[in-house]
C-alpha cells in the first residue's frame, strides 16, 4: 500500500503487432466521435491512442514498425504552463488532466505538446440517435471548440478508487476495472498500465529492469526533459547489428 | 538555485494557497488542490454497471467478451479474461459488436417488399403474418413434393443454432448449405487429410521458438487472431529466449511486418516452398518419420535448386529457413490466406502443415494441438462451408427455375461472390427470397421478405470454437441486453434465429424433437448433458449453480480432455505449379481483409476508420502498388485506378504505393463496395471480390480468390486517400533521437 499514486503505463513495442484494438477500444470506452472520412481527409480525426508505422527500406528488404502513442503524462508537460485557464494540469496522481469546461480552444497546448496526442473538436460531436446508447456514461462528450487527450482513462482510476474505498479493500496492481481501455484490450500485453509509487507494481518492476544499463527502456524523446510518465521497451530485432531506431 | 518555471509556479501555487487557508482559517488543505473540481461530488456519476460474460462468434474465430451494461444498456465490450482463448484480450470486431447493436439502420420489424425487388421498398408487417407467409409457402413446396425446392444458405453455424437449423432443413426436405466468401473449406480439408480431423487445432505459439507461417495473416485476420496475438506477446517476450517469426507471403502483410523474416515467394508457390524445405531436411537430418511421408520419394523433385526459381526465392534462403526448422527446439509450421487460394491451395496445406510432422511438435508444448471432439454429441462445430463449386451449381439451379424459396441468413451471396458466376442475375430467378438479416447486408436488400432476427447480443447461443483450446470446450452466449426493438411489441421487432425457426416448425406442425419449446429451453436442457459428465472448470453441486457458472464464466471446458494420439502420418502428395488467369495481365492481384472482414463488418464506422496497419488508409478501397513501379507508371496516391482482369470486369480504386508491395503485385483490400449495409456501407469503395476469374482449388472446387492478374490504368481522377497516416505532424528525429528504438536483443 502507498500513501500516493503515481500511474504510469509500461509499452513493449517488440510485443506490439499494430492490430489496432486499442484504438477501437478507446474510441468505445471514451466517446470519441465517429472519424467519418472527411475528418481524415482533413486531417482532423481524433485517435487518443494512435499506431504509428515507421517503414524501413523498401521491397524485398523492407520493414515496418508500429508503436502506439498516447499522451504521456509528462512530469515535465509542455501543454500545462500555456494553458491559460488551467484547463490542463497535473493531478497529484502524475495524471495530465484536461478539464474540459474550463477549456477556451487557445489550442496553445497543442501547439505545445511534442507528441501531437491533443485533438482539438473541430465539429460538435454527431451520432445517429440510436448510437447514443452506446455512449459511456462517465465520459463527458466534449462540444466544439474543445481540446480533448488520453486521460488514461481516468474515468476508470476515479472508480475504482472510489469502490475500493468504498469497500475498505486495496486496489490491486494490474486490476482489470482500473486499466485504460487500450490496456484490457491488447491481446498480446504490449500495454502495462499500473502505479510507479508502488515498488511492488509490474510497472515499477518493468521500469527498474528496463532502464538499468542494458536495458530496454526508453522514453520518447527524452532529450526535451518531459519526464514522461510511458516508459517504452525497445522493439528486438536479431538481424540487425547495432542497436539503432528512427 | 537554479528555478524551473514548473517549480515556480509550483511555488506560487503554493504560497497562493497558503493565503487563502490563512484567510479561510481551516480549510481543508485539500479543497484547495487544483485538481479538486474535476473530483467535485457533482460530478461523479455513480450509475452502477454490471459486466455480462457472453461469446462473439460471428465471422468465423470465437471470442470470450465480457460487456458492460448500465441502465439496460450495452456500453463496453472487453475481452474476458477467463476464455481459453483470448484470456482477456479482445478484437475491435468485438468491440464494433456495439454499433451493430444500436446500428441506425437495423431492421426494427418483419418486412415484405412492395415495390421492385432491390427498390428498398418495404412495408412492416407483424411476425404472425410472416412466419405464416413463410410457412404457407415451404408447406405448398412441400405439398407438390417439391421440398427440395427450398434452399437455405447460412454462414457456417455450429453450437445449439447449427442443431436446430439441421433439424428444420431436414424436417422440410429443403437443401442446406453454408457459405463463406473466403473459404475456410480448403484449410480443413486439408487438416484433415494431414492431421485426420478438419476442426482447426490449437497452435502453441505461446511456447514456439519457431513460427514459419505461410500466407496467414494470423495476427491480423485469419482464424483466430486475437487469440494468436495473446500467443505473439509471450512468443516475443514471455521467454527467456525470443521466438523467431518467419512468414512466408507473396504480400506483406500486418504478419509480415512483424515477422523477423519476411520470405517474399511467387503467389502460389508457398506448398513448394515447405516441400524443398522437407527435401533439404530429409537428405541433411535424416528423421524416421520421412520414411512414411516421403515413401514414393516425391520430395526428390523438389530439391532447392530445382524450385528455387520458380517460387523465387534463393537456393540459400531455402537451405537457411530448413536450417532454422531443424534447429529449432519447438517449431511451428502454419498455413492459410492466400497460400490456401490458388489452384494448389489444398496442397500448398497440405505440404505446409505436414511440416509439423517431420518437426514431430503434435501435442506437445510449443507445438500443435489438435482439438478432441465436442463434449455432447450433435452440437459441435459448424460444419466446413460448402464450395464456390457447389455455389455455382446452385446459381444454374436458380437460373433453371429448381430453387423456389431461398432461405438465407449470415451469407452474403450477392456480395461475395466473382460476377463470374452471375449470382446476382441467378438471385433474380427465385421467387422467393427470405431473409433472417437484422441488417439490410447485400443479399437482405433484394429479399423479399425479411424476418429480422436479435444481434448476438440479444440472443441465446452456443459455440464450439472451430480452432479450439486444445481441449473440449462449449462458449456460451446470452443475452446481455433486452432487444433493442423490444418496446415495438411482440409482434414486431426482432426475434432470435432458432426461435423463428421453431416458431416456423410449429406453424407448418412439425416436430423438430428438441428438448424445450423456446431456444433458451434447449440449450438449458441440453446442458445437463453437460453438468452430468461431471467434469471440467465449472464445478457445482446442483444444476442450477452449473447453469449460472457457465453463463458467468461464458463457456465450459475441461482442460484435461486433450487428444492423446497422434495421427499417423500421411504420405506426401506432390505440389503442382499455380495457374493464373489472365497470364498477359501485368500483375497479380492480392485481395486482402483489412480491418471490415469479408465486407460483413462494413456497416460498422469503427472498423471503417480503423487505420490499415499498413496504409493508415480507412473508409475507402485503395491498391497497394510498389513505390517505384507507381513511379514509373507515373502514379501516385489518390490516383483513380482501373482494376482490368482478362474477364472483362472493371472496378476502381485508389493507389495508394508503399516500399513493400512486390512489383508485380497489388493488392487490394476486402470489405467495400456493397450495394447497402447502411449509411456507412452502401456505395462506398468497390468489391475486389466481385472481379476475379474463375480459378478454381483443383483439389474440392474452391474459389482461387489469389489467382487473378489484371492489369491497371489510371482514369485520370484523382480523390484523397482518407489514411490516418499525417493526421498529426511526424517527429523530427535525427541519429540520436528516435522514436522506435531498436536493439539487436544481444541482452536477452
Amino acid at each position: 500500500m502507498v500513501d500516493s499514486n503515481k500511474w504510469g503505463m509500461v509499452v513493449d513495442v517488440d510485443r506490439c503487432t499494430g492490430c489496432q484494438g486499442c484504438v477501437v477500444a478507446c474510441q468505445s470506452e471514451n466517446n470519441i466521435p465517429i472519424n467519418l472520412e472527411e475528418h481524415f481527409n482533413q486531417r482532423r480525426a481524433i485517435q487518443w491512442i494512435r499506431i504509428e508505422r515507421y517503414w524501413e527500406g523498401e521491397y524485398p528488404d523492407v520493414k515496418a514498425r508500429f508503436i502506439p502513442i498516447m499522451c504521456q503524462h509528462c512530469g515535465n508537460a509542455p501543454c500545462e504552463p500555456v494553458c491559460p485557464v488551467y484547463a490542463t494540469y497535473h493531478n497529484n496522481e502524475g495524471l495530465n488532466v484536461q478539464v474540459y469546461n474550463r477549456c477556451i480552444g487557445t489550442r496553445f497546448c497543442a501547439n505545445g505538446c511534442p507528441y501531437h496526442v491533443r485533438f482539438f473538436n473541430f465539429w460538435e460531436p454527431e451520432w445517429p440517435e440510436s448510437l447514443k446508447n452506446q455512449l459511456n456514461p462517465d465520459v463527458t462528450v466534449r462540444s466544439r471548440g474543445i481540446m480533448e487527450k488520453c486521460s488514461f482513462c481516468v474515468q476508470r482510476i476515479q472508480r475504482s478508487t472510489r469502490e475500493s474505498e468504498r469497500d475498505n479493500e486495496v486496489l490491486e496492481d494490474g486490476d482489470r476495472g482500473l486499466n485504460p481501455a487500450c490496456v484490457n484490450a491488447c491481446a498480446s500485453n504490449a500495454l502495462i498500465f499500473g502505479n510507479f509509487n508502488d515498488p511492488d507494481s509490474t510497472v515499477s518492476k518493468m521500469k527498474e529492469d528496463a532502464m538499468q544499463e542494458g536495458g530496454r527502456g526508453y522514453r520518447l524523446m527524452e532529450n526535451l526533459g518531459t519526464d514522461t510518465n510511458v516508459i517504452y521497451l525497445k522493439k528486438v530485432d536479431g538481424s540487425v547489428e547495432v542497436t539503432h531506431g528512427y | 538555485m537554479a528555478l524551473t518555471r514548473r517549480q515556480f509556479l509550483t511555488l506560487m501555487g503554493g504560497s497562493a494557497g497558503a493565503a487563502v487557508l490563512f484567510q479561510a482559517c481551516g480549510l481543508p488543505e485539500k479543497e484547495l488542490f487544483i485538481d479538486s473540481p474535476p473530483a467535485m461530488p457533482e460530478d461523479l456519476v455513480s450509475g452502477i454497471d454490471n459486466w455480462y460474460a457472453t461469446t462473439n462468434h460471428q465471422g468465423g474465430s470465437s471470442e470470450g467478451i465480457v460487456v458492460r451494461v448500465m441502465e439496460g444498456r450495452a456500453k463496453k465490450v472487453e475481452g474476458n479474461p477467463n476464455h481459453p482463448l483470448n484470456l482477456g484480450g479482445h478484437s475491435a470486431l468485438s468491440e464494433a459488436a456495439l454499433q451493430g447493436l444500436y446500428h441506425p439502420d437495423r431492421i426494427s420489424a418483419p418486412l415484405v417488399r412492395t415495390g421492385a425487388r432491390g427498390s428498398g421498398e418495404y412495408r412492416e408487417i407483424s411476425w404472425e403474418d410472416a412466419i405464416a407467409r413463410l410457412s404457407s409457402r415451404l408447406g405448398e413446396l412441400e405439398s407438390s413434393n417439391e421440398s427440395n425446392k427450398a434452399v437455405f444458405v447460412t454462414n457456417p453455424t455450429g453450437g445449439h443454432a447449427g442443431l436446430v437449423l439441421e433439424k428444420f432443413a431436414d424436417s422440410l426436405g429443403a437443401r442446406y448449405l453454408s457459405y463463406e466468401a473466403l473459404e475456410t473449406n480448403v484449410l480443413r480439408s486439408a487438416l484433415k487429410e494431414v492431421f485426420g480431423t478438419d476442426s482447426i487445432p490449437e497452435f502453441d505459439i505461446d511456447n514456439a521458438d519457431l513460427v514459419l507461417s505461410f500466407g496467414a495473416d494470423f495476427l491480423s485476420s485469419w482464424v483466430s487472431p486475437t487469440r494468436y496475438a495473446r500467443g505473439y506477446g509471450e512468443f516475443r517476450q514471455g521467454h527467456e529466449h525470443r521466438g523467431k517469426l518467419i512468414h512466408v507471403d507473396s504480400r506483406f502483410s500486418m504478419t509480415a511486418a512483424n515477422a523477423d523474416q519476411w520470405v517474399h515467394v511467387n503467389p502460389g508457390t508457398e506448398g513448394l516452398l515447405a516441400m524443398s524445405i522437407m527435401q533439404v531436411l530429409s537428405s541433411s537430418h535424416p528423421n524416421p518419420v520421412f520414411g512414411d511421408l516421403d515413401a514414393d520419394g516425391v520430395l526428390d523433385s523438389y530439391s532447392p535448386a530445382n524450385v528455387a526459381k520458380e517460387i523465387g526465392v534463393s537456393v540459400d534462403t531455402i537451405n537457411q529457413i530448413a536450417e532454422d526448422f531443424s534447429h529449432s527446439e519447438h517449431p511451428i509450421a502454419l498455413g492459410g490466406g492466400s497460400a490456401g487460394a490458388h489452384t494448389n491451395g489444398t496442397q500448398n496445406l497440405k505440404a505446409i502443415y505436414s511440416l509439423n510432422h517431420v518437426a514431430s511438435n503434435l501435442g506437445e508444448k510449443g507445438g500443435v494441438l489438435l482439438n478432441p471432439n465436442p463434449p455432447i454429441d450433435g452440437v459441435g462445430v459448424a460444419a466446413p462451408s460448402n464450395s464456390f463449386s457447389e455455389f455455382r451449381r446452385l446459381a444454374e439451379e436458380m437460373k433453371a427455375g429448381n430453387v423456389s424459396v431461398l432461405m438465407v441468413k449470415d451469407a452474403d451471396v450477392y456480395y461475395g461472390m466473382t460476377d463470374t458466376v452471375d449470382m446476382k442475375v441467378a438471385l433474380d430467378s427465385v421467387p422467393l427470397i427470405v431473409s433472417f438479416g437484422g441488417m439490410m447486408d447485400d443479399t437482405t436488400s433484394i429479399a423479399d421478405l425479411i424476418l429480422p432476427q436479435h444481434h448476438f447480443l440479444e440472443d441465446w447461443g452456443t459455440d464450439v470454437p472451430l480452432a479450439g483450446p486444445g481441449y473440449q470446450m462449449i462458449g456460451f452466449q446470452q443475452p446481455v441486453v433486452r432487444p433493442f426493438f423490444e418496446h415495438r411489441g411482440s409482434n414486431l421487432g426482432t426475434k432470435g434465429f432458432a426461435d423463428i425457426l421453431m416458431a416456423t416448425a410449429q406453424v407448418m406442425g412439425k416436430d423438430l424433437r428438441l428438448d424445450g419449446e423456446t431456444f433458451r429451453e434447449v440449450i438449458r436442457n441440453d446442458v445437463k448433458r453437460l453438468y452430468e459428465l461431471d467434469r471440467g472448470e465449472t464445478g457445482s453441486n446442483s444444476f442450477e449453480g452449473f447453469w449460472n457458472g457457465v453463463l458467468q464464466r461464458g463457456g465450459w471446458w475441461d482442460t484435461s480432455s486433450k487428444v492423446e494420439d497422434v495421427p499417423e502420418v500421411k504420405r506426401l502428395d506432390g505440389v503442382a505449379s499455380p495457374e493464373f488467369g489472365g497470364l498477359d495481365q501485368e500483375f497479380y492481384i492480392q485481395p486482402f481483409i483489412s480491418t471490415l472482414s469479408d465486407g460483413s463488418a462494413a456497416s460498422l464506422p469503427w472498423l471503417q476508420a480503423m487505420p490499415d496497419a499498413i496504409s493508415t488508409a480507412t473508409w475507402q478501397t485503395w491498391v497497394e502498388i510498389n513505390h517505384k513501379v507507381a513511379e514509373e507508371k507515373g502514379i501516385s496516391e489518390g490516383d483513380v485506378l482501373e482494376i482490368r482482369p482478362s474477364n472483362g470486369r472493371i472496378i476502381k480504386a485508389l493507389a495508394m504505393p508503399n516500399p513493400a508491395v512486390p512489383p508485380d503485385t497489388i493488392g487490394i483490400p476486402i470489405g467495400q463496395g456493397h450495394r447497402d449495409g447502411g449509411r456507412y456501407s452502401a456505395g462506398r469503395g468497390a468489391n475486389i471480390l466481385s472481379i476475379l476469374d474463375l480459378k478454381l482449388d483443383s483439389e474440392n472446387g474452391s474459389l482461387a480468390w489469389a489467382a487473378t492478374r489484371a492489369n491497371i490504368t489510371a482514369t485520370g481522377e484523382w480523390i484523397r486517400v482518407p489514411k490516418f497516416e499525417n493526421t498529426v505532424p511526424e517527429f523530427p528525429r535525427d541519429e540520436h533521437h528516435h522514436i522506435i528504438e531498436i536493439t539487436s536483443g544481444d541482452h536477452n
